[in-house]
């Protein structure tokens, strides 16, 4: 039970909900004005102060000084519109919770969830990056700089990377990084229907098809002022790409049957899990559409790659596991080595799922995963790597020049970048370039 | 022309709260007490406040219908 101090001036709405807080067991005190409150404040003390922003005799904001210094009360604004969020957390940290109008009745409970809030974050001692990513080896450095950058800016990201390496977290955290004002949307290209996919890109109005019975707003603009994250966007049949790439350049979506269009303003964060070249060479995506979507591209490295990272992601995963089920099961050294010896063709996805089981198999007494006999997946063989050159017969000269070549290729002839990401000094780099008689230093 | 817009927006959004506020109220009335007399008065309520933002509609629509013949005159308002 919570001692409620709510203050609006409008009576109506402060009439229902003193009632309503009351029926869910608190103790309610209505004031309608700052004068009133600060009154109320200065007697006596509350867990919750619930407050309109702008009330007939001066803001809301003027009773956050009238609170005592060491106070514990926890403060929710009333307000009309999300993006007053901003402004206040500039001013006074996020340690304020908002009702948004229309309240209902699921916001007013969760102000008083206190326990299960404070229990939702994850074991607090592994860092998160821009709140979803976890790794600190140099490769996920160099894309934190990149996801850092392009917060910055308005620009359009095509996120490269194999299967299960974290696309859709790391479009999450460039939303995160931008701060923007409207939602964080997530399309799947490839799951959507042909017959569909302009309806659920552009939305329709009501009878602009058989079935279409209601209007139906499409992802860009329900990611309007926010980020609209299309995954698999290769996938999408090359002949309804000008529609996309319409909407790209124009920044205005017209509903199927509207005779009018809507402005859109959104950042598209599209994702494949083919490389470049294949994208190129197999025609899957119209090269304007490409240059739209790939203005800043982000290659997402392999968990192969940043092996070092895989201790902090199986302390992530089980912390997050033990949580879920209440448990308390650690790993001991010999699985946690028999985890970085393997390669991870699936990737942090893969990783988690083998953690999952394991948790799932987990020794009670000792308290410790249990890994299978066998780590691979049927996928691990099955699925080739499609970007690795590497073929039975050829040197290992051959590999390294290709690994070079292709690196140097991906940050534009960047030989510092190249060979930051390679584990090779910029010396090396040169040394081998040179050896291959094809450089221009 | 957008402190005008905001004025409305604000007019229209404090009745749709209280309307949803007291929905809320009515449903967990019924639900933990049962008392109809209480949950009537709740819909009054309701009905009230949507007479009201229909009125706010009504006033949008004559400054939309001054609005486009004559600018942005804000003394042809209301």
């Amino acid at each position: 039970m919570a001692d409620v101090l709510l203050v609006d001036d409008d009576k109506r709405f402060l009439d229902a909900t003193v009632q309503l807080l009351s029926l869910l067991g608190h103790n309610v005190t209505a004031a309608d004005s700052v004068a009133q409150a600060r009154d109320l404040i200065g007697k006596n003390v509350y867990t919750h102060l619930i407050l309109d922003l702008i009330l007939p005799d001066g803001s809301g904001l003027h009773l956050l000084e009238a609170l005592p210094a060491q106070n514990k009360t926890k403060i929710t604004f009333i307000t009309g519109h999300p993006s007053i969020k901003f402004i206040v957390k500039k001013l006074y940290g996020s340690n304020i919770s908002y009702l948004i109008k229309p309240i209902d009745l699921q916001q007013l409970e969760s102000l008083f969830e206190v326990n299960t809030a404070a229990n939702t974050k994850p074991d607090s001692l592994i860092k998160l990056h821009f709140n979803y990513l976890v790794g600190e080896s140099a490769p996920m450095q160099y894309l934190y700089e990149m996801i850092e950058r392009v917060a910055a800016t308005k620009a359009n990201v095509l996120l490269l990377g194999e299967s299960g390496v974290g696309k859709e977290m790391v479009a999450e955290a460039i939303h995160y990084a931008s701060q923007a004002e409207g939602r964080y949307v997530a399309a799947n290209c490839g799951a959507f229907s042909r017959e569909l996919i302009n309806s659920e890109l552009f939305g329709h109005e009501k009878g602009a098809f058989t079935g279409a019975t209601h209007r139906k707003t499409g992802v860009f603009e329900q990611a309007n002022k926010g980020t609209l994250f299309l995954d698999e966007i290769t996938e999408m049949p090359v002949d309804l790409q000008p529609n996309l790439l319409r909407a790209l350049e124009t920044q205005k979506v017209t509903r199927l049957g509207a005779t009018t269009n809507v402005d859109i303003e959104c950042r598209v964060v599209s994702a494949t899990n083919r490389t470049e070249q294949d994208i190129a060479v197999s025609g899957c995506l119209r090269e304007d559409l490409y240059f739209r979507l790939a203005v800043f591209p982000i290659y997402i490295p392999p968990l192969r790659s940043r092996k070092e990272d895989i201790p902090l992601l199986v302390q992530y995963f089980l912390a997050a596991f033990n949580q879920e089920y209440g448990g308390d099961i650690g790993i001991n050294d010999a699985s946690l080595k028999r985890l970085m010896d393997y390669d991870w063709p699936g990737n942090v996805r893969e990783l988690r799922h083998a953690i999952h089981r394991a948790y799932i198999m987990a020794d009670q007494q000792q308290k410790l995963l249990v890994l299978p006999e066998n780590l691979t997946s049927p996928f691990s063989k099955v699925t080739p790597q499609p970007q690795a050159g590497i073929r039975v017969g050829k040197t290992v000269e051959e590999v390294e020049r290709e690994l070079i070549e292709s690196t140097l290729e991906h940050f534009d002839g960047d030989k510092k970048q190249a060979a930051d990401i390679l584990g090779i000094s910029l010396k090396t780099l040169y040394n081998r370039l040179n050896s291959y008689g094809n450089v221009e230093l | 022309m957008d402190g005008e817009k905001n004025r409305f927006v604000h007019d229209l959004r404090n009745p749709l709260n209280t309307i949803s506020i007291n929905a809320e109220l009515g449903k967990l009335t019924l639900e933990r007490t049962g008392d109809i007399r209480k949950a009537i008065s709740i819909f009054d309520t309701i009905l009230a406040e949507c007479q009201q933002c229909s009125h706010v509609l009504e006033t949008l629509q004559d400054t939309q219908f001054t609005r486009g013949n004559n600018g942005d005159s804000e003394s042809e308002k209301r």
